[in-house]
């Protein structure tokens, strides 16, 4: 019975040998010449500023997020769009309750202000009125003034 | 049956799918105030969603989609289940003072969700929509595990919670794929007639079935995959832990049932009075010792706690342990055991969690000190808390009784075999009957009488009421429930 799962040992061990292979014969034909320029990391073009690990606003994957449901959303309309000629009506129907669904999570996110980029000022400040919220204690101001500079 | 006449079958689901539908746009025109409000929309939806189920009712069974899903009576009482925790869920976490202001719009919206997940995991007959369903119940779960925001066991309990759901549904996954190379095909019962005549390749169907197992094992909270249940339990709001602790369960349930009477059953005996498991593979030797070990591990680790919502925890993963034994029997009395163990399960796990929330919302404290004299306090609360305990520890004349008897019967019926699993079981009983009993000293033994009531909501005590006094009456009477879970015995098989 085992030796029915040789074939999948061998499957393994080939394509491990191939990677080898195929990363030696590079390395062998290759010009090896690095410049500074090509030893930096790739920022579409720009010279790269700083470290990478820095924190950046939350609101990009929010927006990147949103962006990716419709961009998947045309997708499925291209392949509808072929066959729309011959299927009529019915398909009609059916991609607009598809697209109805979509539009009530474009309006949520519309009118929970996602889309806003700029959003309206932080209550994070030092004149934020802390005494409703006992859990926090209320903040010295230069911690405030360095927390706006990031916003 | 092809795809739009399956559609005059589907109806209960496109309800919850407009429900849900409109009450993300309700939302949007309430104040933040307000969407308490939301409850009223998704407590209708919910109640039109149950007529259509109700109407949709044919004693046939039929596949849907081209064979997706499933259109037979064993879903039909799952999905009538789901939709009764839904809506108790949705009523009384309006009332809820731990969610108050707290964007109820979309927690309604998110129970709505899982409640469609888990319509389609109960009915759903090829591996593709298993996980999509799965995925559905879990992911929406995360997020609501985490609603309170600023509640520091809140997030431990998502983060908790999403670590174990995605490891456990991608090993699942992994073991679906092997299925799938071996068979060549993601129709359940396509699957069971493929295993059932060859007999080769026996180890990887052992492993594929252990896989498989990790994602229903975490569905239902069965160990070794239980770890996350007493946290997120604790952290999450006490309305959506008393429906996840019901809810995905019984899914969780509905789906094992479904998967192994239909995938890993040797064909001969079918729909017979016995079912036999896949030659090859001692699937109902693995399921016993997971069954014995759940239920001891639940009721020893219970008897240390003191937070009643993880007492509760500890307690649903030990009954999970019980039902667990109406499985390995391998009879029809056995499913039968276990569908009415839980809907008893249903009433006394849901109305024991509604308790909790009302006397946090009241009194302040989820420990069992703080349940010191509940009965001079709030005597109603007091009595309904002890009938629940009373049918969680099996005592009778509640419906959790009725509910081990059956299950105790299936097993001693079953043969010989199967005594150690059953004194294992009645052991546990014996030991849970402590920590119930604990609560029920607090509550009725300890503390002084006290003059003033507190001022009472009407709408949760009365939601209580609704749920302790079937739990009374079925330990009384139990014929309907009895004969609505052997007219849901009929599961679809298409040969």
């Amino acid at each position: 019975m085992l030796w029915d799962l040789g074939s999948v040992l061998m499957f393994m061990v080939t394509s491990l040998v191939i990677i080898g292979i195929t990363l030696l014969i590079a390395k062998l034909f290759r010009r090896d010449n690095p410049t500074e320029e090509k030893l930096t990391s790739y920022e579409c073009g720009e010279d790269p500023v700083g470290n990478p690990w820095v924190q950046f606003n939350i609101r990009f994957y929010v927006v990147a997020l949103i962006f990716l449901i419709f961009e998947v959303e045309i997708v499925f309309l291209y392949p509808w769009a072929t066959v729309f000629k011959e299927m009529g009506f019915f398909t009609f129907v059916e991609m607009m309750i598809f697209v109805g669904i979509l539009l009530v999570g474009y309006a949520y996110v519309w009118v929970k202000g996602d889309l806003n980029w700029v959003l309206p000022k932080p209550k994070y400040t030092a004149d934020f009125d802390y005494s409703n919220v006992p859990r926090f204690k209320k903040p010295d101001a230069e911690k405030a003034r360095k927390l706006q500079a990031v916003e | 049956m092809d795809n739009i006449s399956s559609l005059n079958y589907f109806i209960p689901e496109l309800m919850l799918t407009l429900t849900i539908l409109v009450l993300i746009v309700y939302d949007l025109f309430l104040k933040k105030e307000e969407s308490n409000y939301t409850a009223y929309v998704a407590a209708a939806g919910l109640v039109f969603t149950l007529v259509t189920l109700l109407s949709s009712y044919s004693n046939v069974e039929t596949s849907l989609f081209l064979g997706m899903i499933a259109h037979d009576p064993f879903s039909f009482f799952f999905k009538f289940l789901f939709v009764l925790t839904a809506f108790f869920t949705v009523v009384i976490s309006s009332t809820s003072l731990e969610m108050k202001g707290k964007f109820h719009g979309e927690f309604n919206t998110f129970v709505l969700l899982i409640t469609l997940g888990m319509f389609l995991l109960a009915s759903a007959m090829n591996l593709l929509l298993v996980y999509i369903a799965f995925e559905l119940v879990s992911v929406t779960s995360y997020i609501v595990s985490g609603y309170l925001k600023d509640s520091k066991r809140g997030s431990e309990a998502a983060l908790k919670y999403v670590i174990y759901g995605g490891v456990s549904s991608g090993i699942m996954l992994y073991g679906f794929s092997l299925l799938y190379g071996l068979t060549g095909t993601l129709d359940i019962s396509e699957i069971g007639r493929i295993l059932s005549q060859n007999n080769s390749g026996d180890l990887t169907v052992l492993v594929s079935f252990l896989m498989i197992l990790a994602g229903f094992g975490y569905k239902i909270a069965s160990v070794p995959f239980h770890f996350w249940a007493p946290d997120v339990y604790e952290g999450s709001p006490t309305a959506f832990t008393a429906f996840l602790s019901v809810g995905p369960k019984a899914a969780g349930f509905a789906l094992l049932i479904r998967f192994l009477n239909t995938a890993f059953v040797s064909q001969d005996n079918v729909n017979m009075a016995s079912w036999g498991a896949l030659e090859q593979l001692a699937w109902p030797e693995i399921m016993m010792w997971i069954s014995a070990i759940t239920m001891t591990l639940g009721n020893l680790v219970a008897l240390k706690q003191d937070n009643v919502k993880r007492l509760l925890a500890y307690s649903s993963i030990a009954h999970a342990g019980y039902v667990l034994m109406g499985i390995v029997v391998l009879t029809q009395d056995g499913l039968f055991a276990m569908m009415f163990y839980l809907s008893a399960y249903y009433l006394m796990n849901l109305g024991a969690f509604f308790v909790v929330l009302n006397v946090a919302d009241r009194f302040g404290s989820e420990e069992i000190d703080g349940y010191n004299g509940l009965v001079y306090k709030a005597p109603f609360l007091a009595v309904c808390m002890g009938i629940f305990m009373f049918s969680l520890a099996g005592i009778p004349p509640t419906v959790g009784f009725i509910g081990k008897f059956y299950l105790f019967a299936a097993l001693i019926k079953g043969g010989s075999a199967y005594y150690p699993l059953a004194i294992i079981g009645a052991l546990n009983s014996v030991v849970s009957l402590y920590y119930y009993a604990r609560v029920l000293r607090a509550m009725f033994v300890r503390g002084e009488a006290v003059d003033s009531e507190m001022p009472i909501i009407k709408t949760p005590v009365a939601v209580i009421g609704m749920l302790a006094f079937p739990v009374l009456l079925l330990g009384l009477y139990w014929a309907p429930l009895s004969d609505f879970a052997h007219a849901s015995l009929k599961l679809l098989i298409i040969h």
